[in-house]
């Protein structure tokens, strides 16, 4: 599970031979040492959350909160895992939150206004939010916009949208009724049907991250865009390919924070992108670009949401957990400034 | 090396931090108290009433709440989380009945009674609500019919059919459970002691199931209600019914009336002399209204009662015992007792 995601280093090395010397080979091993540490540590970390509010809180350890961890994790991991793609590149979205909504409120409005069939719906939501992704790619790359801002206005754009077309009015997904639910989250009895999704969609993103063209050039990319384009490389089509990735990851999100809510409302959904990107940070992902995991984010996500579950079950009121949240946010960024530092202290001895 | 030290004393001071606040008692009872808000001081004195309810008792609460009442997401997640504690029973007052229904579910299924609270959890599936602790609001009204009628006994004795007498209500919609119970119970308050001291008494008005009596009537009880919800609407409305003649009093049955009527004032619509304001809830600028004595007076709820009997109610379902609605009472306060503490903490802005 803890498969290194730096750059395969034989292809990064063909592809770049006159820019990076050979004692790379070296430091890059290094690298992925650190790599490695940080993902221990955060395994650690959640490890010791853990234990801590099984000892502390109330039924901590109970069937119920394990389901709710989980229930809390789908949507966004989901979201966790395509900005992956994205902030790998050196990049970042902050429309996924709100493209996430306005994707679950187009879904909302064919079913409810227009009598869509739920599943077809449930593809628009996806689509929805792919096209979105598209919209950054093409902004990032075609109009050569900042990530920051073009993700900034498509997250402002996406959030007005959702309440336009709905009018401002709430959007609701079947509850008990129907298969919605059973399929998405957990079965009657039980059973999480959730997690087996996002298993799935893991195995699709750390193939396509760690084991395709795709996700060589994301990394190469992210380490050095501009050496990338020098090699002969059409830089702009890989770096877009990563926000449609966020995108799709954004749709299928959508789906699962349907299934965990239900009653849709306009105008919210801000801040969840930040949940996820700390997810991301948290999980070892560097915000400079170029280095991450998958692995790592998915525990990120985890980090989160035993974190939040865990207050509460020791009843702790609702600030405390932004609180704590923060803390854990800020500590794990120090970490990634401290590895990269001690990355380039590296290079520099050699 | 450094970094594990670090985090490992991280997690050891954090420990130490949070065993020094946290008692574990797993006999005592553990309810959880689930509002619509927190930062309101509203919600405030909900809990105090609460906290108060649960030192009387020997209960443990948690009590928790979204940020806004749009924040619906976050409150289903507070109750999945209040659920899987296993708490002996929960009091809630959802924002949104159909965004719960699954939880209800929960709930039912594994014996917890659910209490419902302030607005409770309207239209929630036939049993899945032992009882509520709210306002009657009829009756709450009712209160200010009492006030009213007091004060303007005589006017209304010698009311004839030649210079009758109108006492107006003012509310803000028609359909919505809360408001159009407390324009019926202000009215039918009113018209049954006005019938005592007068022979020839009236409803009429837009709320048309309860209108009754001749159309020159010497006391005539009248409900306007405004075009919309909006605040516009409301002030236009306010404004023709200062205009009305042989105007007594208004009654606004909500804080959008009373909203409204001021607006009205605000633009320059004069209160006829003599005629008596009487307001419902709090709010800053109804307050100033009646410490100004522009309004005689106003309804306020309990929501320290609100709190107070909604932990009650849920111990009392915990235990097992048969529980019914309770209501939790409304209070009347003026320019001169508003800042008696035990008002004063009713009354927020």
């Amino acid at each position: 599970m803890t498969a290194c995601a730096t750059v395969d280093n034989k292809h990064f090395l063909r592809l770049m031979p006159t820019i990076l010397p050979i004692e790379r080979k070296k430091s890059m091993s290094d690298f992925a040492k650190k790599i490695q540490l940080q993902k221990v540590l955060a395994f650690g970390a959640l490890v010791i959350l853990y234990l801590f509010f099984a000892v502390m809180g109330r039924n901590f350890t109970n069937t119920a909160t394990t389901l709710n961890i989980l229930a809390q994790s789908y949507f966004v991991g989901f979201l966790a895992m395509g900005v992956t793609f994205v902030i790998i590149t050196g990049g970042i979205d902050l429309s996924i939150g709100a493209s996430m909504m306005c994707s679950t409120l187009v879904g909302g409005l064919l079913l409810r206004n227009y009598g869509w069939p739920l599943w077809l719906c449930l593809v628009v939501v996806v689509a929805f939010g792919t096209l979105v992704g598209l919209c950054n790619g093409l902004l990032v790359t075609r109009l050569k916009l900042p990530p920051f801002i073009a993700t900034l206005g498509m997250m402002l754009v996406t959030l007005g949208f959702g309440a336009i077309i709905t009018n401002s009015t709430t959007m609701r997904y079947p509850t008990n009724e129907g298969w919605f639910r059973s399929v998405f989250l957990r079965t009657d009895n039980n059973s999480p049907t959730g997690a087996i999704w996002m298993l799935a969609f893991f195995i699709l993103a750390f193939i396509l991250l760690n084991k395709t063209k795709i996700g060589r050039y994301i990394f190469a990319i992210g380490s050095n865009e501009e050496a990338v384009r020098l090699s002969g490389v059409k830089t702009g089509r890989w770096k877009c390919a990563a926000y449609v990735i966020c995108g799709f990851f954004t749709g299928l999100g959508a789906i699962f924070y349907a299934a965990m809510y239900t009653t849709m409302i306009p105008n919210t959904g801000n801040g969840i992108e930040l949940q996820a990107i700390a997810a991301v940070v948290i999980g070892g992902t560097s915000l400079a670009g170029g280095v991450g995991s998958l692995s790592g984010t998915i525990i990120g996500v985890f980090i989160m949401s035993v974190l939040r579950s865990g207050l509460v079950s020791m009843s702790l009121p609702a600030p405390y957990q932004t609180f704590f949240t923060g803390i854990v946010v800020i500590g794990a960024v120090l970490l990634d400034i401290y590895r990269t530092k001690k990355a380039n202290e590296v290079k520099r001895v050699k | 090396m450094k970094k594990v030290l670090a985090t490992a004393l991280a997690v050891i001071l954090t420990v130490g931090l949070f065993s020094g606040c946290m008692t574990q008692d797993e006999d005592t009872m553990y309810i959880s108290v689930i509002s619509k808000g927190f930062q309101h001081q509203f919600w405030q004195t909900v809990k105090a009433g609460s906290d108060a309810a649960a030192e009387d008792l020997g209960v443990r609460i948690f009590f928790t709440g979204p940020e806004g009442e749009s924040a619906i997401a976050d409150q289903i997640n507070m109750i999945d989380a209040e659920l899987a504690k296993g708490p002996d029973a929960i009091a809630l007052a959802a924002l949104d009945t159909e965004a719960v229904l699954s939880q209800l579910q929960d709930a039912y299924n594994r014996n917890i009674p659910v209490i419902g609270f302030d607005s409770g959890v309207p239209d929630a599936p036939a049993g899945q609500i032992a009882a509520n602790a709210s306002t009657d609001n009829e009756a709450a009204a009712a209160l200010a019919a009492e006030k009213l009628f007091e004060v303007l006994e005589d006017k209304l004795t010698a009311a004839t059919a030649d210079s009758p007498v109108v006492l107006a209500v003012l509310s803000q919609d028609a359909t919505s459970a809360s408001v159009t119970g407390r324009t019926r119970g202000f009215v039918e308050k009113m018209a049954e002691l006005a019938a005592g001291v007068n022979d020839s008494v009236a409803i009429r008005g837009g709320l048309s199931s309860i209108n009754k009596g001749d159309a020159n009537a010497a006391v005539i009880v009248e409900v306007v209600v405004g075009a919309t919800p909006d605040i516009t609407d409301m002030t236009n409305a306010a404004n023709g019914l200062l205009n009305t003649e042989n105007l007594a009093s208004v009654f606004c049955s909500n804080e959008g009336a009373v909203t409204g009527l001021l607006a009205a004032i605000n633009a320059g619509a004069s209160v006829p002399d003599g005629v008596l304001l009487v307001g419902f809830d709090a709010g800053a600028a109804q307050k100033d209204a009646v410490r100004s004595g522009l309004f005689m007076g106003a309804i306020t709820q309990d929501p320290f009662q609100i709190g107070y009997q909604a932990v009650a109610l849920a111990v009392k379902a915990a235990r097992g015992e048969a529980v019914a609605d309770i209501d939790t009472g409304a209070k009347w306060y003026d320019a001169g007792n508003m800042d008696e503490p035990s008002i004063a903490i009713l009354l927020y802005d």
